[in-house]
């Protein structure tokens, strides 16, 4: 940043450009346009304030710009919906005029007034008429800052090595870059290679699978690293330094996959790859077209722990290829960009005790299910039950097990229904005599080609049920299943005697998620599975940059729809790539080392390690490109030394003064973060859930970024609430920012405590993006407790808060 | 959750099931313990009865833990101790 030239546009004289935005009847329809826009006529430094139609088209641009030339604007204020919709629209207006883009501030008078305020024009209009002159207020101190680029590396991590992941790379080394696929398990291939058949094709699974795999794994560009974690993630969208822990095989290259040392192992244990279905040793490769086809040594099965107490595989191997010296690695992997595969895992149905799994033989998953019916599997692809190994003369499929219920996940698992009809068709083909009972909750068959094969199955004499069974009872003797339930189209309570259920087990997410969610500070929505930055229009990008995701780390949902998504993702870390740099939004901290203590409190609470402060050399500096601007160390700062640009101390107070210069006894001053909070006042007006019009919201990057002293600045100015709001604890957008506004507010009501004012006036809450409602009651509830503080109430919290 | 291993596998019964018996030849035994300490299956403890020489042999104690990786003979100083496959002696008896 050139100091000199921001000095100069500073001690000018301040210009400010107000456009209140009708929206067409948006706005307008509840909100008196035309007098707000006279009002901010009124208002300090307001050179030229007018009414528009619609802002953001063309010539609602246009016009921003020829006012900045014509009016010689250096500030502009635009009033109409939110900042997370359009600032970006606005900002690049700004720029094109030659102002700086960090000039331009936004008035949210659509998500957070005229939206919540339908039926209230008066009102509404006073509200729109504060949000604009909060926004005034806060454009006078406006600074211009300028963004530092920072290249990208040419280079991608995969992580995770199913169908999803397998693509995403493909895709990527095609493309022409490096590209790291990591994958926990000996071998790539995932979930889609256990599975026999895909619907609605019928195509064999690991047949369009496997070359696919087999692709990945000679790429000249991918470098492959099975049996390997992460285990650290450090750096920033472009320049992540990932460490990875690369476990030992045991076996080297040159192993030639004859499996001459699998036969010679003495020890034998259940096959993962299998379900258990079926036996391997502790050297093994978990199937046939495993990629990489190098065997592996699992060393928890291994009679070598410490030493080598067995040398029955060495001395098999004729190629010498099994060494037990080589030690598990850790490598360090730079890379630009990073999508997440991670997968999914399965519900385990023990947990539902009246279906008997784990304790009736015959009751299978439909995981199982797919081994057992597969030619390679362990039964040579002839469905036999497992209690007396014999071909059951009938069937039954239980659905949404562990899906659309408490036990498991509420929601449904997208790949079951289409499944279990695959399952049926399956066995209609090779025992076109045994029966088959499906019973179902819906049957949602919504893709392509789905309805089809649903119509086919009822064809072939599948029997579908609706109503699932309420229990499972065993026949002792033959070991025969009876199912209990009711049907309820018919409305009469069945009893069925089949010979063998399968449970069609639902998708749940990955059991070590928060690891990843932690390592890549991601965010996870209420099912756990991990959130997208919009759901509609950024579905597989994540809140940090850099990182995609691809498959069922995002959401339940079937090998059509993972490989679609992989693709996605490998284009849009594709276009980071190929710009080859990234700009960094100019929110981070200035340290002013002239106030600084050297303290150190700013280091401890920054969640990215950003800070480097050295007391004895008395230097304080901000790594730019590690920071990402929550806040936490502005707010943390006793000494205020240091500054955050664009969410400045000034900026923010001037913000408060502006909420409390009028009526601030009727009103609730708002702190809510960009990412969750902010959104969820959003998405209340988007969903219109109308609100009392008491609270003014301020917008800030974090909730960390709320001092005590805001708090404190707005009870001294004669608030009657405040409302400080953040993502849920361990949503942060900023890794753990959020339990530091914990602490503050905590510390802020002791200190309510002290000087006997009522706890009850400052609100903390956790609300995630989707979470409108809960924002709104948030809202009606503080609108009641402003009811009942009373003006004397306020004259002393005043007096209580203002000594400084 | 990851999935949970419960069942007998199916080919658990095809998978040929050796036994091997491990013979100790106690006179001869100077006591070290190697082979009770470096069993990998934890199938010999020492015996509670001293042997000629006053050392402790070992005593087999899990006998079916066997997996006839032959290190109990590799360690042992005094060739005291050997296992041998359960079916060749079975075939003596045949005969």
């Amino acid at each position: 940043m050139e100091s000199s030239n921001s000095k100069s546009e500073s001690s000018e004289e301040i210009r400010i450009g107000v456009n209140v935005c009708h929206c067409g009847l948006n706005i307008g329809g509840s909100v008196n346009c035309d007098e707000v826009a006279e009002y901010a006529a009124s208002l300090p430094h307001v050179a030229i304030s007018r009414a528009l139609r619609y802002s953001c088209s063309d010539q609602g641009q246009e016009l921003i710009k020829k006012d900045i030339l014509d009016y010689k604007l250096n500030r502009i204020v635009v009033a109409s919906c939110t900042p997370r919709l359009h600032e970006p629209t606005f900002r690049r207006a700004c720029e094109e005029a030659g102002l700086n883009k960090y000039l331009f501030e936004m008035a949210n008078i659509r998500e957070h007034c005229s939206w919540i305020h339908l039926h209230d024009r008066e009102a509404g209009t006073e509200k729109a008429k504060d949000l604009v002159k909060m926004a005034v207020a806060k454009a006078a101190l406006l600074e211009p800052q300028e963004e530092r680029e920072v290249p990208i590396l040419r280079k991608a991590l995969v992580i995770g090595g199913g169908v999803a992941g397998i693509q995403a790379a493909l895709d990527l080394a095609d493309t022409g870059y490096r590209v790291y696929l990591i994958e926990k398990e000996p071998s790539i291939g995932g979930r889609m290679a256990q599975i026999d058949k895909t619907y609605p094709t019928m195509d064999c699974s690991i047949c369009i699978l496997a070359p696919k795999m087999s692709d990945a794994g000679r790429h000249p560009n991918i470098e492959l690293l099975t049996a390997s974690e992460i285990v650290e993630v450090k750096g920033y969208i472009g320049n992540f330094r990932v460490k990875v822990l690369k476990k030992s095989r045991y076996v080297t290259k040159d192993c030639s996959a004859c499996g001459d040392c699998s036969t010679a192992c003495p020890v034998t244990v259940p096959n993962e790859f299998d379900v258990g279905l079926a036996t391997r040793h502790a050297i093994y490769t978990p199937f046939p077209q495993a990629v990489p086809s190098t065997y592996i040594i699992n060393k928890e099965n291994c009679l070598n722990t410490n030493f080598i107490v067995c040398d029955k595989c060495i001395v098999a191997c004729e190629r010498n290829a099994i060494d037990f010296t080589i030690i598990p690695e850790t490598i360090e992997l730079e890379v630009g960009t990073i999508i997440v595969a991670t997968g999914a895992d399965v519900f385990d149905p023990t947990v539902l005790p009246n279906y008997g799994y784990g304790k009736f033989l015959n009751v299978i998953t439909s995981l199982e299910f797919e081994r057992l019916i597969n030619a390679g599997g362990p039964s040579g692809g002839k469905l036999l039950r497992p209690s007396d190994m014999t071909i059951p003369d009938t069937i039954a499929f239980i659905q949404c097990v562990g899906s659309r219920s408490e036990k498991g996940t509420d929601s449904c698992s997208n790949v079951c229904c289409m499944n279990t009809i695959k399952d049926a068709l399956l066995i209609k083909e090779h025992w076109p005599e045994v029966k088959i009972y499906v019973f179902y909750i819906d049957i949602r068959a919504f893709g392509k080609g789905f309805e089809d094969l649903f119509r086919r199955a009822k064809e072939e004499g599948v029997i579908f049920i609706r109503g699932l069974p309420a229990e499972i009872l065993e026949d002792r003797k033959t070991n025969n299943l009876w199912l209990i339930g009711e049907n309820t189209l018919s409305r009469e309570i069945y009893k069925i005697n089949v010979g063998m259920v399968t449970l069609s087990i639902g998708l749940e997410p990955r059991e070590d998620s928060n690891i990843i969610q932690r390592l890549f500070t991601l965010s996870r929505a209420p099912d756990g599975y991990f959130m997208e930055a919009h759901p509609k229009l950024r579905p597989v990008d994540t809140p940090t940059g850099g990182v995609f995701l691809a498959g069922c780390a995002e959401s339940a949902k079937d090998i059509k729809d993972s490989v679609t998504q992989a693709s996605a993702a490998a284009s849009r870390a594709n276009i980071l790539m190929a710009q080859g740099k990234v700009t960094i939004e100019a929110i981070t901290p200035t340290p002013i080392i002239d106030n600084c203590k050297f303290c150190e409190l700013c280091t401890k609470v920054c969640p990215y390690n950003a800070i480097l402060v050295d007391r004895e050399n008395k230097i304080t500096e901000v790594i730019e490109a590690a920071c990402a601007g929550c806040g936490n160390c502005g707010a943390e700062c006793p000494s205020d030394a240091l500054i955050m640009r664009h969410f400045t101390d000034e900026q923010i107070i001037a913000q408060i003064d502006a909420i409390t210069e009028q009526d601030a006894n009727m009103k609730i001053v708002a702190f809510c973060c960009n990412w969750c909070s902010y959104a969820a006042a959003d998405f209340a007006g988007v969903s219109r859930m109308q609100q009392p019009t008491n609270i003014r919201i301020i917008r800030t990057m974090c909730s960390a970024r709320v001092s005590e002293k805001f708090i404190a600045r707005a009870f001294a100015r004669g608030a009657a609430a405040v409302l400080v709001a953040g993502c849920h604890l361990n949503d942060c957008h900023y890794i753990d920012a959020n339990y530091q506004t914990k602490k503050r507010v905590e510390r802020f009501w002791r200190r309510m405590e002290r000087r006997g004012v009522r706890k009850e006036r400052l609100q903390l809450l956790w609300a995630s993006a989707a979470e409108g409602e809960r924002f709104a009651s948030k809202v009606r509830e503080m609108a009641e407790t402003v009811k009942n503080v009373s003006s004397e109430e306020i004259q002393k919290t005043v007096k209580a808060f203002k000594k400084r | 959750m990851p999935v949970k291993l419960w069942r007998k596998p199916l080919d658990a019964d095809k998978i040929p099931k050796l036994q091997y018996e491990v013979h100790i030849i106690n006179e001869r035994c100077d006591g070290c313990g190697f082979c009770i300490d470096f069993c990998p299956k934890d199938v010999l403890a020492r015996a509670e009865k001293m042997n000629e020489k006053g050392f402790y042999p070992p005593q087999v104690i899990n006998e079916a833990n066997c997996t006839f990786c032959g290190f109990c003979r590799s360690v042992c100083p005094t060739c005291a101790i050997f296992p041998i496959e359960k079916i060749s002696r079975n075939i003596k008896e045949v005969e």
